[in-house]
């Protein structure tokens, strides 16, 4: 097995990590930016670099800077995490340049599926449902008018390389042509700057849909293993706060038809290691959304109900590995349910940055509860990035039990100094729409 | 006389979205600030025309730093 890892990364991620890398025996290299010096888990790394100043692009993002210590500290792999250069296909090619493993799908790979309209001419040439719309680009407000009439209002314009919530508008109105061509320019115009890309493609919007994900690994003999669902209709802004596996609205006959067209995809695109296929659920049934070539924040809700380990996974394919069991040996038992807990204004939203003076976990007792931060008593929350504090995850038997857990957790959990949202994954516990099953994306809207 | 646009929170400068020796009006947007990847917009608390920009993309800002001084 691999004997070094370097974590290209920082926060609780890095800590999860570091949990299976202990399990093996395996060396981890942190990194950190000038504002992430104090971090307990450079404490527990084998070695760590500095990598630059707190701005990400100085040092999370600075490929220049992690290449350095990827070289300094000798590492046998890189493990992206989330975000910053996860998913970057130019960081996955420096370091397989490097001679070293990527942990995480090809460079040759990554750098398809970087198009959302490649993904989605993949997936429509295996015959799975992509949301009606154009599969290629758009090239004008032709374009536009004419796909709009045939699939109806509204649709969404995306950016093709666009992500994370961000490089998508909504037009419901036709009429004006200037300012469809506004809204045409404006979003070619952040692509270019943001995602150095300005293609755009149109898809109609599902009206009120659920966001379902199947967490699949794939070798690479071609076998794809599906770990279960997870929902994640429960977002603000496009950032989900709750999600779940399995999703109470997802029957068998769902489930099996969502792992075989998720198989279909990995397959055409030839995808090795841990991923996820997004899908929206309409009223008509599941359409294919995107590609997360990543592990992703929400994966331990998988890990709980299979009892696999992700990470070690993610490793071990890296390493060459094949899968060792079958999809008849996965068993999804019981339910469980991941809140994210952000510094954040419970009501508005807007970020909370501070220093943490009081600090209470709940209990995590008898495997019901798992926690994933990398917090401490007196720890600066920095403006400089995610507003995610930590997770909290809770498993039981069954949904209602499992609500119950989670409830229970989020009413021990006490975070002081920075404003959090803690009441708000409680109300959510506590709200009729989320104990039915029956929610969709717009639970914050409605 | 003379106004200085302080940054209202701590974070990095997204952008400047002003030049020197342009002319600006109350509420005007000037820069914008990035901060726990959410962009917070600053606006001029009165008019003047910009005189000195003491920001770059990427800096570093906390509550009260000095940002944009105009001329009124």
């Amino acid at each position: 097995m691999i004997k070094k890892i370097l974590i290209a990364n920082r926060g609780e991620i890095v800590n999860r990590i570091i949990r299976t890398c202990e399990k093996f025996g395996i060396e981890a290299v942190a990194v950190y930016s000038d504002a992430d010096k104090d971090m307990e888990y450079i404490k527990n790394a084998a070695e760590s670099y500095n990598i630059g100043s707190a701005a990400p692009i100085k040092s999370y993002l600075n490929i220049g800077a992690i290449t350095e210590a990827i070289a300094k500290s000798g590492a046998e792999a890189v493990h992206p995490g989330y975000g910053f250069l996860s998913e970057s296909a130019e960081f996955a090619a420096v370091v397989e340049g490097m001679g070293v493993k990527w942990i995480g799908p090809g460079s040759q790979v990554m750098k398809s599926i970087e198009s959302k309209s490649y993904c989605r001419i993949a997936a429509d040439a295996v015959g799975v449902p992509v949301t009606p719309g154009t599969v290629g680009i758009v090239s004008n407000v032709d374009d536009i008018y004419r796909i709009a009439h045939k699939v109806g209002l509204p649709v969404l314009l995306k950016l093709d390389k666009g992500g994370g919530g961000k490089g998508i508008e909504k037009i419901e109105s036709l009429e004006s042509r200037e300012a469809v061509q506004d809204v045409f320019d404006r979003l070619k115009r952040i692509g270019a700057m943001a995602f150095a890309s300005s293609d755009v493609y149109l898809e109609k919007q599902i009206a009120s849909p659920k966001h379902i994900e199947v967490q699949f690994v794939a070798d690479a003999r071609g076998d794809v293993i599906c770990l279960g669902e997870r929902e994640c209709s429960i977002q603000r802004r496009y950032q989900k706060i709750v999600e779940e596996s399995p999703s109470a609205a997802v029957n068998e006959e769902d489930r099996l038809k969502l792992y075989d067209y998720t198989k279909r995809i990995v397959k055409a695109i030839a995808y090795t290691g841990v991923g996820t296929i997004e899908f929206l659920k309409g009223e008509s049934g599941y359409f294919f959304m995107e590609i997360n070539a990543r592990l992703q924040v929400e994966h331990p809700v998988s890990e709980m109900v299979t009892g696999l380990d992700l990470v070690e996974w993610q490793i071990r394919i890296a390493d060459g590995e094949n899968l060792s069991f079958t999809q008849e040996d996965v068993r999804l038992g019981g339910h469980a349910i991941e809140c994210r807990v952000y510094a954040e204004e419970p009501v508005t939203f807007t970020p909370s940055p501070g220093v943490i003076t009081k600090l209470v976990f709940p209990e995590e007792n008898d495997g019901a509860l798992r926690i994933e931060h990398a917090l401490h008593t007196g720890y600066v929350v920095t403006p400089f990035y995610d507003p995610m504090l930590c997770k909290l995850i809770a498993l039981h038997n069954n949904r209602e039990a499992c609500i119950g857990v989670m409830k229970a957790a989020l009413e021990d959990m006490k975070i002081e100094g920075v404003s959090t949202n803690i009441d708000v994954g409680l109300a959510v516990m506590e709200d009729k729409r989320f104990i039915s099953g029956g929610f969709s994306t717009d639970f914050f809207a409605g | 006389m003379a106004y200085t646009l302080k940054a209202h929170m701590p974070g990095l400068v997204a952008r400047v979205v002003v030049e020197p020796g342009q002319n600006v009006e109350k509420d005007q947007e000037l820069a914008v600030i990035n901060c726990m990847k959410t962009e917070m917009r600053c606006l001029s608390g009165e008019a003047g025309r910009v005189d000195k920009i003491l920001v770059a993309e990427w800096d570093e800002v906390d509550i009260g730093s000095d940002m944009i001084i105009l001329e009124n």
